[in-house]
């Protein structure tokens, strides 16, 4: 090979880094994100600033499951799991070892980091031998079982009633000085930092060459496998990945939210979150789950206030009143309404539509 | 006499694969139709698309002069083509009797009454009618796929790769068994053993990725040893 | 011969051990009760490893048919008894004929559910495991939250027959009366199953696509009526299974069905992906493990459930009596 050509492959990727630097939606992810920096300045109520830190943090957790399911082709009913360990992790470093320090925080991280992996690589190892469908009961019930260990180990976790940490430091006093930055914003800024480092992170993981490998896995295992590639160890390395993101996110959780209990954590309702999220921002295209997160959690503030509405205008009929009120019930009909009209979600019908605008790739891009 | 199977111009393909490319044939009939290739020419995928259990994305099939592209695969069967596939498909934990009996289209008496007579061709069959077909070696569990297609009556028998993986002695039992079979209906057989094909086929056609490159009689192309190096490798 | 005995030796050490540290006495009344508790996650587990085994459809919303068989048969047992008092009665029966007409209800209602799902929700999205689960998680979400809408949210308590409640003294032992009945029905909708499966001719297509699906449509049988006739009629038995998990624990409420399912995927999951045997063998061996455990240590029950699937998993990873695909 001669010093100055590139390889084929290098061509590629060269003119893949080209043209992501050209993108314009670079410069509306920028501005996005300049949004989430800029918010506290513009003075918001905190139900605002609460809304935009859940939708990072919720947003790079979906982003993670689309790892894990969109990238990697892999149904997992596990991934709510991680994240509450990762709550409960840091909730019990920092609430139960005496006055909390950054070190308790550190450990609390370091901690849930640990048992997820651990975990995560156990049950993958265990049971991503087996079919895709095994695999999926699998993850539910052990999923089920950690929340049920949660509610009944009461003396570790607070049982149903849960766990309220404090947080050391800065993140609980404030920094007072030039910035005159309150505790609520000093943790809002580090979560932001923590998400969007996290994002990219998994960005990295997804276009890097090891992503790629997974992707061609999950569009056929057994052409992969034939070509060479040990499958089982690339998915264990991808669930597993995932999961210590989802793990991380939710030890910022409890930063913010300064809360934790087993519902609220672990359970079903989280993975349904997290599922709808990056259905409705579209599976396989990571900025989705963020898509999908802000959609999802921005309606749900909006609707407590229609609740009232409807108790009020159907005042005389219970029935209708419980029509009204139910809002769970409308979401399940968006939800199966979306995965029959959108199947690619919010972000996957756009990108079709600007694939399809652009026309065929010409050959060497 | 009208073709009992025509393929003009198939384009088939498998998610993102475009495997066939252009596979037209036409079967003659009370004959048997050999297709031939290499691993991966895409003689698997025709059967299968006239089977209907991948549909073409172009091109017409027809059976007996009425186009069945498009068709369920049960529909497909039931017009009278027998299908056995490679690697048999026979149903390991269901014992011999009843594969026999759920490949009957509908339990009457005529198909039971061949089903008898496959019993008195096989008798390996009949030995082990109540036991699990699971439990079968490989060369009974080919006579088990093939009598399963002729429980019914066919006009038309699509058969995948026969003789893979079973012992020369068994492919001899296996040939006689065809050879008994080609009277009565018309075959389309896609094997890879040469000399297993020369002294079965009639016609043949040679595919080549997606493709049928070479169409002829069966003993033109066994005399010609240039065609069959160049497409067979042989 | 060879699958029965490890089943017996099994099932001999299962029953026999907990006599070690449980008395003679509780350990009746806690076998019953533990084989009643098999026998209803058996009802929900059978319809759901043929629905899996033969349309490898990952059916979430099971449980909501669960759910709504109960609530179903609640609504005509509270009217007959409400009219004519049917379950206070002290005759059996009217307590029969009562029990008979909730079934009823029930099966009828989650088998037409069971039906339009299929058709509507199910059969769309064929082959697409993905968009299969999130769809009938999200016909789950929406058939909970009717039964909300319809009946309320909170628990309500299921009437049972006066001559079903209590027990009965035989030879001084405590053998509680709705698990047994509970038993006996289990066992007849084990036999009848079978009976069908292998007796009939819709029986034997469905045991052969359970194993090969494309096979079976090459054949000429149109699969997807036998889908929908499965999907059904698993409906109408998770129905079933609602109705006497109803009576069983004598209220009812929306979240039932997904507190089963859980249960019933760990059942189905140990017994292997379509067999009914299978679900039967992991039920009874889960209803009967969660019992002695709850009896001595309450705290471990769920924990040895999950014990015993991973433990299962790790010995033969489709499950006991797996079709190995």
């Amino acid at each position: 090979m001669s010093a100055g050509a590139l390889t084929p492959v290098q061509a590629a990727r060269a003119a893949a880094r080209r043209e992501r630097g050209r993108a314009p939606t670079l410069y509306l992810r920028l501005a996005v994100v300049l949004a989430w920096v800029l918010l506290p300045a513009a003075g918001p109520s905190f139900q605002v600033l609460d809304l935009a830190v859940k939708i990072a943090l919720f947003g790079a957790l979906a982003a993670s499951y689309d790892v894990v399911l969109g990238y990697t082709g892999i149904v997992s009913f596990g991934h709510a799991m991680f994240f509450g360990f990762g709550a409960y992790a840091v909730a019990l470093a920092v609430g139960r070892l005496g006055a909390p320090t950054y070190g308790h925080l550190l450990l609390g991280f370091l901690a849930g980091i640990a048992v997820s992996a651990v975990v995560a690589a156990a049950v993958g190892a265990f049971s991503l031998r087996v079919k895709a469908l095994f695999f999926a009961m699998i993850t539910l019930a052990f999923a089920e079982f950690a929340l049920i260990l949660a509610v009944q180990w009461g003396a570790l976790t607070g049982g149903e009633d849960g766990l309220s940490p404090k947080l050391p430091g800065v993140f609980a006093a404030g920094a007072p000085g030039a910035l005159g930055l309150s505790g609520r914003l000093v943790t809002y800024y580090t979560l932001l930092a923590m998400c969007l480092g996290l994002f990219l992170l998994m960005s990295r993981f997804v276009h890097s060459p090891l992503g790629r490998t997974l992707q061609a896995i999950r569009d056929n295992e057994l052409r992969a496998e034939a070509l060479g590639y040990r499958t089982f160890v690339f998915q264990l390395v991808a669930t597993s990945f995932g999961s210590v993101v989802a793990t991380v996110l939710g030890g910022g959780y409890v930063m913010w939210v300064r809360y934790v209990n087993p519902e609220s954590a672990l359970g079903i309702p989280i993975m349904l979150d997290v599922l709808l999220m990056v259905i409705i921002g579209g599976i396989g295209t990571l900025h989705g789950g963020v898509v999908g997160a802000a959609i999802l959690l921005t309606a749900r503030t909006l609707l407590p206030n229609l609740r009232g509405l409807g108790g009020s205008l159907f005042a005389g009929s219970e029935i209708l009143q419980r029509l009204s009120e139910r809002w769970l019930l409308y979401f399940g009909i968006l939800f199966v309404l979306v995965v029959f009209f959108f199947p690619r979600g919010v972000l996957g019908t756009l990108r079709e539509a600007a694939a399809r605008r652009r026309g065929p790739a010409a050959p060497g891009t | 006499m009208a073709d009992v199977l025509e393929l003009e111009g198939v384009h088939t393909d498998i998610g993102q694969h475009h495997i066939l490319q252009g596979v037209s044939l036409r079967v003659r009939p009370d004959a048997v139709t050999v297709l031939l290739g290499r691993n991966g020419a895409g003689k698997t995928t025709t059967m299968r698309t006239v089977m209907g259990v991948l549909p073409p994305k172009r091109g017409a099939v027809r059976f007996e002069g009425r186009a069945i592209q498009g068709l369920p695969p049960h529909a497909i069967a039931r017009l009278g083509i027998g299908y056995v596939p490679e690697g048999q498909g026979i149903f390991a934990t269901l014992t011999v009797e009843e594969n026999l009996r759920v490949a009957m289209r509908a339990e009457t008496a005529e198909c039971r009454e061949r089903m008898r007579r496959v019993l008195a061709l096989f008798p390996d069959l009949e030995r082990f009618r109540p036991a699990r077909a699971g439990t079968l070696s490989g060369g009974q569990k080919q006579m088990l796929a093939i009598g399963r297609a002729l429980v019914n009556p066919t006009r038309l028998l699509l058969i995948d790769e026969p003789s893979k993986g079973l012992a020369p002695i068994v492919i001899e039992h296996l040939i006689a068994a065809l050879e008994a079979m080609k009277r009565e209906t018309t075959v389309v057989l896609v094997e890879q053993n040469f000399a297993m094909a020369s002294r079965l086929g009639d016609d043949c056609y040679v595919m080549d990725d997606g493709r049928t490159v070479y169409a002829g009689s069966m003993a033109a192309l066994a005399a010609d040893r240039n065609l069959k190096q160049k497409y067979l490798g042989v | 011969m060879r699958r029965v005995l490890p089943l017996a030796v099994g099932a001999a050490l299962l029953l026999l051990l907990p006599l070690g540290a449980i008395e003679p006495r509780a350990w009746l009344t806690l076998t019953v009760a533990g084989l009643a508790m098999g026998m209803l996650i058996f009802l929900v587990a059978s319809g759901l490893t043929l629905i899996f085994g033969l349309m490898d459809v990952l059916n979430f919303a099971h449980g909501a048919l669960f759910s709504w068989g109960a609530y179903a048969g609640f609504t005509v047992a509270v009217a007959i008894n409400g009219r004519w008092g049917w379950a206070a009665s002290p005759s059996i029966w009217l307590n029969a004929g009562l029990l008979l007409l909730a079934v009823a209800a029930a099966v009828a209602v989650a088998f037409t559910l069971g039906v339009a799902l299929e058709r509507v929700i199910v059969r769309p999205v064929y082959g697409q495991h993905l968009f299969q689960i999130l769809i009938t998680l999200g016909a789950t979400i929406v058939l909970e939250e009717l039964i909300r809408v319809a009946w309320g949210p909170n628990d309500q308590v299921m009437p049972v027959p006066a001559t079903f409640q209590g027990s009965w003294d035989v030879a001084d032992v405590v053998v509680l009366r709705f698990p047994a009945i509970a038993i006996g029905l289990g066992l007849l909708v084990y036999g009848s199953m079978q009976w069908v499966l292998t007796r009939t001719r819709v029986g034997l297509i469905v045991r052969a696509g359970v194993e090969n699906r494309e096979m079976v449509q090459v054949m000429g049988h149109d699969i997807h009526r036998y889908f929908t006739a499965v999907f059904a009629a698993g409906s109408g038995l998770a129905g079933l299974g609602g109705l006497m998990w109803g009576m069983f624990s004598q209220s009812i409420r929306p979240s039932m069905g997904g507190e089963q399912l859980i249960f019933a995927l760990i059942v189905v999951i140990i017994g292997g992906l379509g067999s009914v045997t299978g679900s039967l063998v992991g039920a009874l061996l889960v209803g009967l493990a969660y019992n002695y455990v709850a009896y001595l240590v309450p705290k471990a029950a769920i924990g040895v459930t999950m014990g015993i699937m991973v433990l299962v998993l790790l010995v033969r990873p489709t499950g006991l009596y797996g079709a190995g695909k």
